[in-house]
């Protein structure tokens, strides 16, 4: 698709804020004219990535889960760690990209409750990893706050 | 807006039998706050021989909304703060009959010729944002000074060394309930926050519960003329407000600028100074990081209501991505420097 979606979704935005908004009356309707520009800016950022991330994402997940697995006590954790780390992303579709996210992230909230409170000599490596992966998904997500001058 | 008009003036009728040719005018649908639908009016009437004039503000319960929330909390405290002073829009009327407007609502004086600054913007309030500051974290100040016994407001209690876990269950609660994902960060920050427990509050205060750049209207002159939204007012530590009111979201992302009025040292020192409170840094870490959870409960929330189709007003999308991206960084960040400490 020719524009892309997210020039079109900036230039959309820009059309609403710069030639509609001042036609319209009505300060709620104005307010929310604004508030769907910048959603639409905001959107438009994500569309491009949103499927590189969650990729990635899902990637170093497995990576660190298999990795943990290896070395956490809980025979049980460590054989479900060990089977999410085999897993793969069939499709690239947004929405099968985030239904794998998500079941990779529950097992992850699970694996850090279990690093934070462990004293075991893997613990703070482990727990370390498990930050710097957080830091740089929040990162990767990260939007800019449309400026409008 | 011409029903609105035609019944609330029907609505005043009832409230003043006195009055006579009431009519209601200039009816205009305005954002004021996510919760509650806020229409902007003027209400005219015919009583003693004169004829009054009064721009009034009607806030209405909506079918869902950002955050659920007592329409009596808010009228309430409005009613227990104007008598003292505090900057807040006079209360008038509160009803639940729902045979007027269909829903609960409330009615107050409208604070006319103020703006109220965008939290979205790195520089709201331009060359008057030190004068600004000075008021606004003076105001929070006193409402943390002031005895809710003495004000009247009946509001569920709470002990001092009970308030972080209360607001804490609260906010845990929303999240599990409206998340449309897992939230490792918000897990993480819960658990971080029950494992640290921060000292008993030292009074327990009236907390506005989202007092912050952007809920407070001022005039041309850099005077702050009303503190607004108070709906999620409820008893607790001072230092929730505090926190809530310095958060990087509320300062466009930057903490050394809280609400992007006056450096951080000096807001907190005004604070303390009009509070009489001194602020113990270990409780401030703490709730400088619930505040971001509760941000974070917040906006899962506002995203739950959208998504489900039970609320498709577009602040609530918004709100479920650019303060989440905020406040998803905010707290990981934190987070994992404690984690650091905590290790070393």
């Amino acid at each position: 698709m020719k524009p892309d979606a997210d020039v079109m979704l900036a230039g959309f935005a820009g059309t609403m804020l710069m030639d509609i908004a001042p036609q319209l009356g009505g300060e709620y309707t104005l307010g929310s004219v604004g508030i769907i520009s910048m959603s639409m800016l905001m959107v438009a950022q994500e569309v491009d990535r949103a499927a590189d991330v969650r990729y990635q994402e899902n990637a170093q997940m497995r990576a660190l889960f298999a990795e943990a697995a290896k070395l956490i006590d809980d025979k049980n954790l460590a054989g479900r760690l060990e089977a999410a780390s085999r897993t793969k992303d069939e499709s690239l579709r947004v929405r099968a990209l985030d239904s794998s996210n998500d079941a990779l992230k529950k097992l992850l909230i699970e694996l850090q409750a279990v690093a934070e409170v462990s004293k075991a000599p893997w613990a703070a490596g482990l727990e370390g990893k498990i930050w710097d992966f957080l830091l740089g998904s929040v990162e990767a997500r990260r939007f800019v706050f449309p400026s409008l001058g | 807006m011409e029903d609105i008009a035609k019944r609330f003036a029907a609505y005043l009728a009832h409230r003043m039998p006195q009055a006579t040719n009431i009519e209601v005018s200039d009816v205009s649908r305005i954002h004021g706050g996510a919760s509650r639908e806020t229409f902007r009016l003027n209400a005219a009437w015919d009583e003693g021989g004169h004829r009054v004039v009064r721009p009034l503000i009607l806030r209405r319960d909506p079918v869902a909304s950002l955050i659920e929330t007592e329409r009596d909390l808010e009228y309430n405290a409005y009613r227990a703060f104007h008598p003292t002073g505090l900057p807040v829009p006079e209360p008038l009327y509160l009803e639940t009959d729902l045979k007027w407007l269909d829903r609960p609502f409330f009615v107050m004086e409208q604070i006319v010729g103020c703006a109220a600054g965008s939290p979205f913007t790195p520089d709201p309030y331009g060359p008057m944002a030190q004068k600004l500051g000075k008021q606004f974290w003076t105001h929070l100040g006193h409402i943390a000074a002031a005895d809710p016994d003495k004000l009247g407001l009946k509001m569920d209690p709470v002990a001092p060394d009970e308030c972080w876990s209360r607001e804490l269950d609260k906010w845990e609660k929303v999240i599990d309930e409206d998340e449309l994902c897992p939230q490792p960060v918000a897990r993480a920050a819960i658990r971080w926050l029950r494992r640290n427990p921060p000292p008993p509050a030292q009074k327990i205060s009236v907390v506005h519960g989202d007092y912050r750049s952007g809920n407070f209207l001022f005039n041309p002159e850099g005077e702050i003329k009303a503190i607004l939204d108070w709906e999620m007012c409820h008893l607790g530590d001072p230092l929730e407000d505090l926190c809530w009111a310095a958060d990087p979201l509320w300062g466009f992302d930057n903490k050394e600028l809280p609400g992007g009025m006056l450096p951080r040292a000096e807001s907190l020192r005004l604070w303390q100074e009009a509070s009489g409170l001194k602020i113990d840094p270990k409780a401030l870490r703490w709730w400088e990081i619930f505040n971001s959870l509760k941000g974070l409960a917040i906006w899962i929330s506002a995203g739950k209501e959208y998504q489900s189709g039970s609320n498709r007003d577009p602040i609530l999308a918004l709100s479920s991505i650019y303060p989440t991206d905020v406040h998803n960084r905010v707290l990981a960040k934190e987070l994992a420097a404690l984690s650091k400490e905590a290790r070393a």
